[in-house]
């Protein structure tokens, strides 16, 4: 009994090492990009394209940081970024809000088909209708512009966020708004004053997502927007990146600025992202 | 700065003017959803509404022209009050004042454009005709001569539709087999009772949780033929062992001679993290009494997963390999990214990525056009198989 307990022991052990080590291999794949990003950004202008490998080169300083900063335009990009992504997530979430409250309290003619109607939205593709909408903001004259931007952006986590915030109205128990309306306070006071503080999680988080979706953004603003003043961070560095190879320390450096805040706030709501994700999934 | 705090100003400004068309937009239906049973109901919304739309579409078409409408507005007016009144009855109001502004705003900004889509689709919008159409809004018709060149010509200067569609089902099939296998035995991997697992788990979602435009573009650097760490490190092997070396390992042309390879690594390496994190979170809904169960049994290690583990990880696995496919059916950002600028090659394209090189790169909007709504039948199809295979649609709560 004791032997066998323990020769399991050992091949427990043995197999918890070979598990480690897998793991190890992948985790290192999947971040090693993001080292090596990293590792160039503090390369010496004169050893951008040498071949080394190793995590902190000879003579590391931070010149490409300092040179991005002053000879591009990036922290414009960055603003003209921040200032498209948070108008069109204020109004995305604002609008979610309501509809899906209408959506989880309510029972009403159409209820079903306007929540196929959303998920059936999430199936066009939003690469489809790059087209359309930029000959719309060209018709308005609105390219080049923050607006077009805006204008293009606002509805496109509509749906998702619609399904998240229903998903989460749905776990507030009923009984709490009914006593707000026992108190006197109308429906839309009990949604306004009960339901909404109630749900900060969840409109954070839809917050979040039309934020990094509208933030990461790059095939729209490729074609709306065209004076390298109005750029967003990813014209900016697709730019830097693409058209001259010797801006590759820039490119970096712009890269490691741009995804470590990103990084850092999708692994604080990464959690919340997923089950938003496989519940909007499983339950359409 | 100045100039940035004007544009600062016009968002701002945009922003209220939103909110005003959603005051307006309530304000109109709490009148009819609310007050339809008032005397003054009839007269007041008849005079008062075609009245405001004339005011309202004058500085967009001129008074004259919008005069003109006016009569238009007078019916739709009409009917919309009959309606309230003797239909509708205020029935459901609040769910529908609700639900408008987003209503509104989809259909403006995703039906209204998929419509325009499908007008352009018949007509002929190209770089000579934009002007035209423009200025006047007129465009020429030409029925379904586009139709007919989505499938006789080539969208780009070399690949020809059906290239194409045989590319886009192999890139699809080959990209989410291999983000389900790879997020599988990650999952699998991470399932077990280790040390450090949340550490583990969040390296490997890094891929994910970067920025996709900064991840692709540096997995597209490290490609590069020279400066790459790839091939470095190919060289490097080749430099060490003879064997390696006579075996074929050095240094690799991705981007040029093998763009659609470079792509799928990419992208398999961008999707594998969100595969594991929907399997991890199936595997760990799992009881673990199944697996005692099976113990007692005698069942082998494989017998467990095909008869435990798959179908419970099926219900997670189904609407995200969904979802998977078509986003990788729709990935126009790899590929652009990777091959789009200028001299950028043809050889890694898929539909959707040359609908894009072609409205974009090569100005033929119509072409375009009826190239996405072929494609956009094709994903209809493909949706509607899904959701009728795995019948992920069934419980709508």
């Amino acid at each position: 009994m004791h032997d066998g307990k323990r020769a399991r022991g050992m091949k427990g052990t043995a197999r918890n090492l070979l598990i480690h080590l897998a793991v190890i291999a992948a985790a290192f794949v999947c971040v090693y990009p993001l080292l090596r990003m990293f590792s160039v950004s503090l390369r010496p202008g004169d050893k951008l394209f040498s071949a080394d490998l190793s995590l902190i080169p000879a003579g590391a300083s931070f010149r490409a940081y300092s040179d991005l900063l002053r000879d591009t335009m990036f922290l414009r990009w960055l603003w003209n970024s921040l200032v498209i992504t948070t108008a069109t997530s204020f109004m995305g979430v604002s609008l979610a809000s309501t509809a899906a409250y209408a959506f989880s309290r309510f029972r009403f003619p159409g209820r079903r088909s306007g929540m196929l109607l959303l998920l059936a939205s999430q199936m066009i593709p939003a690469g489809m209708l790059i087209l359309p909408l930029f000959l719309m903001i060209m018709k308005m004259g609105l390219m080049n512009t923050y607006l077009g931007m805006i204008i293009a952006y606002s509805v496109s986590s509509l749906p998702f966020s619609i399904w998240i915030l229903k998903g989460y109205y749905d776990t507030i128990p009923r009984s709490l708004e009914e006593a707000a309306l026992v108190d006197g306070t109308s429906r839309v006071g009990a949604f306004w004053r009960v339901v909404l503080p109630l749900s900060t999680p969840a409109l954070s988080i839809a917050f979040l997502f039309n934020f990094t979706a509208a933030w990461n953004e790059y095939l729209v603003a490729r074609v709306v927007l065209f004076s390298a003043k109005q750029y967003t961070w990813t014209l900016g560095l697709f730019e830097l990146q693409g058209q001259y190879i010797t801006q590759w320390g820039m490119f970096a450096a712009g890269s490691m600025l741009v995804t470590l805040p990103v990084l850092a706030v999708f692994l604080y709501s990464s959690k919340w992202l997923i089950s938003g994700l496989t519940l909007g999934g499983i339950k359409g | 700065m100045p100039e940035t705090l004007g544009s600062l100003g016009e968002v701002a400004w945009f922003v209220l003017l939103v909110a005003a068309g959603t005051a307006a937009l309530e304000g109109y239906l709490y009148f009819h959803l609310r007050l339809f049973g008032r005397k003054w109901f009839l007269p007041v919304s008849l005079i008062l509404f075609p009245a405001l739309a004339v005011l309202a579409c004058a500085p967009a078409l001129g008074g004259q022209a919008a005069a003109r409408l006016w009569p238009w507005f007078l019916a739709a007016e009409a009917a919309a009050s009959a309606a309230s009144r003797y239909l509708v009855k205020g029935r459901h109001y609040l769910p529908f004042m609700l639900l408008a502004p987003a209503f509104v705003g989809l259909a403006l900004l995703l039906v209204y454009p998929f419509v325009f889509q499908a007008y352009l689709s018949f007509h002929d919008l190209k770089l000579s005709t934009v002007l035209m159409w423009k200025n006047t809004g007129r465009l020429p018709f030409a029925g379904i001569t586009q139709y007919v060149k989505v499938f006789t010509t080539s969208p780009l200067s070399e690949v020809s539709f059906w290239a194409l569609l045989v590319r886009t089902f192999v890139w699809t099939f080959t990209n989410v087999a291999l983000h389900v296998a790879g997020g599988f035995v990650l999952a699998l991997l991470l399932n077990n009772a280790i040390r450090f697992k949340g550490f583990y788990r969040t390296l490997l979602v890094v891929p994910w949780a970067m920025p996709q435009v900064v991840a692709v573009l540096a997995m597209r650097g490290e490609f590069h033929s020279q400066h790459g760490f790839i091939n470095i490190l190919l060289s490097r092997l080749a430099d060490a062992s003879p064997l390696l070396e006579r075996l074929g390992v050095g240094p690799v042309q991705w981007l040029t001679d093998h763009p659609l390879l470079t792509c799928t690594l990419i992208n398999v390496w961008l999707g594998i993290p969100f595969m594991m994190v929907v399997i991890l979170g199936g595997l760990q809904s799992i009881s673990s009494s199944y697996y005692d169960a099976a113990e007692i049994d005698g069942a082998s290690y494989l017998q467990k997963l095909r008869y435990i583990t798959i179908p419970l990880v099926k219900p997670v696995l189904m609407p995200a390999v969904t979802l998977g496919t078509v986003w990788t059916f729709n990935n126009i950002n790899v590929i652009y990214l990777v091959t789009g600028q200028s001299g950028g090659t043809e050889q890694a394209d898929i539909l959707v990525s040359a609908i894009y090189k072609a409205a974009f790169t090569y100005n033929r909007y119509s072409y375009a056009a009826a190239f996405a709504m072929v494609v956009f039948a094709m994903l209809f199809a493909i949706s509607a198989f899904y959701l009728r295979v795995f019948d992920a649609a069934k419980d709508e709560r």
